[in-house]
């Protein structure tokens, strides 16, 4: 049956509409993916701003963390030796010179071992600008400080590379992790020997802490309230885009691994 | 030759690109960019064109096709310069303009010869418009594959692509079916469709453009 040219006018009117929709839905998704994008930008924007709000947190809690253990020193090591000092000087009879001599020598030795422990405590106040010469001299000068308590045998392993990112931030967090890994540890574990361990696995860092403590349930420990340090510890490496693995066996130990890429 | 009242020279077409005209002159006028700049020159070349077309037709009583056939190389020629300046930042040289605008010369002449002026250039108008809609299609691209994100809505390059978009879209299936249409359309409907579908697309075209116009004017002042 041959088509009337009428038939074939139609049928170009109909074209054409059809024509003239398809760009509304063409401008359409191009305007949807466009609105997709801003959200995604925004989002990308909220992640910087939640890094940064967490820099400046981690910054604060690396300096609070210094000024306790100042405090911790001063009162535990530095004024006892002062106080024995003072005793020691009060109790000097000059008549019993044998016995002044004595004293005076202890007076000595107490009043050296002071000075070491201010010098020491100066070099506590100027951690922060140890982590900005490299995150690893940082760490190993937090294990020094803990040696010096005899509380726990510290095996430390690091790499020879001295930094691993030029992202300072990164490091900061990666310090304060370390920090709050070694605090729970002291706190919790009873633990007598701690290995840290830095090694470089492919293109990331892995940094491992592993304790002989008494160990804990990971799971419960994490459901409960008490358990916001360790979810802070995930959250944290998470924000520098790491993993972090908390293993514990109740008896047996802690493994706490941080993995973070370069 | 026919005398012919002011009112007729004044159709839906010509009231549309006069508007787009006068919205661009006003929001336009003192814009940086030569391409926008032109396009005030161009919109008032086309209500002219147009103008003259009517005038030709109904005052004259003649053939105005020599108008058509001469605006269809301003029309290629400005759309081609405009959309090389939106391609531009995305590291596109002069080269793929001249290289067009050359194959689009070979075509217009060889096609004048071809209907030995006595004819609308339809197949080089036809391929021009499917040139441009790729064109559009291929801004969209960019947009789309662009990182940065831009509020396209207050784009007024987005504006002035999806404008064409729709025109030289709209616009293939009378253009395809040109001579069939010119032969046949007004034995067959009262109106010539040809005639509503083109109202209709530059009422849209000349929307987009305004609005575009618009938009560009509250960058610049966004931007002092």
């Amino acid at each position: 049956m041959p088509i009337s040219p009428k038939e074939i006018v139609s049928l170009i009117g109909l074209t054409s509409i059809v024509f003239l929709i398809a760009p509304i839905f063409l401008i359409r998704y191009v305007l949807l993916y466009n609105r997709k994008k801003k959200k995604h930008e925004e989002e990308k924007l909220a992640m910087v701003k939640t890094l940064e709000t967490e820099l400046l947190r981690t910054q604060m809690e690396v300096q609070e963390q210094t000024l306790k253990t100042i405090a911790y020193d001063l009162h535990d090591n530095i004024g006892q030796l002062l106080s024995l000092t003072t005793i020691t000087l009060s109790s000097i009879n000059l008549d019993d010179k044998v016995k002044t001599a004595e004293k005076i020598a202890l007076v000595e030795d107490l009043t050296a071992r002071s000075t070491k422990e201010v010098k020491a405590l100066s070099r506590m106040l100027h951690s922060e600008e140890l982590l900005s010469r490299g995150l690893f001299s940082a760490i190993e000068f937090e294990l020094d400080w803990m040696k010096r308590s005899d509380r726990f045998t510290i095996n430390f392993k690091k790499p020879k590379f001295e930094s691993f990112t030029e992202d300072a931030g990164k490091e900061t967090i990666m310090f304060r992790l370390f920090q709050e890994i070694i605090n729970n540890i002291i706190q919790h574990s009873k633990a007598t020997e701690i290995f840290v361990t830095l090694e470089q696995v492919e293109s990331s860092l892995k940094l491992t802490i592993r304790d002989n403590g008494v160990g804990f349930d990971v799971d419960a420990t994490l459901k409960r309230k008490t358990g916001m340090g360790l979810y802070n510890i995930k959250k944290r490496a998470a924000i520098i885009n790491g993993t972090a693995s908390i293993d514990s066996t109740r008896g047996a130990g802690s493994v706490i691994t941080i993995t973070v890429p370069y | 030759m026919g005398s012919v009242p002011l009112s007729k020279l004044f159709t839906l077409n010509t009231v549309a690109e006069l508007i787009c005209f006068l919205v661009a002159l006003i929001f336009l006028y003192r814009d940086k960019s030569a391409a926008w700049r032109l396009l005030i020159v161009y919109l008032l070349l086309t209500f002219a064109a147009e103008t003259t077309g009517l005038v030709i037709r109904k005052v004259f009583l003649s053939p105005n096709l020599p108008v058509y056939n001469t605006f269809v190389v301003v029309e290629c020629f400005f759309t081609s310069y405009f959309f090389y300046t939106l391609f531009k930042p995305y590291g596109y040289s002069m080269k793929w303009l001249f290289g067009w605008l050359a194959l689009f010369t070979v075509m217009y002449i060889s096609e004048l010869f071809y209907v030995q002026f006595a004819d609308f250039v339809a197949v080089t108008a036809s391929i021009m418009s499917i040139v441009f809609v790729l064109a559009c299609m291929w801004f969209y691209y960019l947009k789309l594959t662009d990182e940065r994100y831009e509020p396209l809505l207050q784009s007024a390059e987005f504006w002035w692509v999806s404008g064409a978009l729709f025109f030289y879209f709209g616009s293939t299936a009378c253009n395809i079916f040109f001579d069939y249409l010119k032969q046949n359309e007004v034995s067959t409907y009262n109106s010539s469709i040809r005639y509503i579908i083109f109202n209709v697309l530059n009422i849209i075209l000349y929307s987009f453009w305004s609005f575009s116009s618009v938009c560009r004017y509250r960058q610049r002042k966004s931007f002092r």
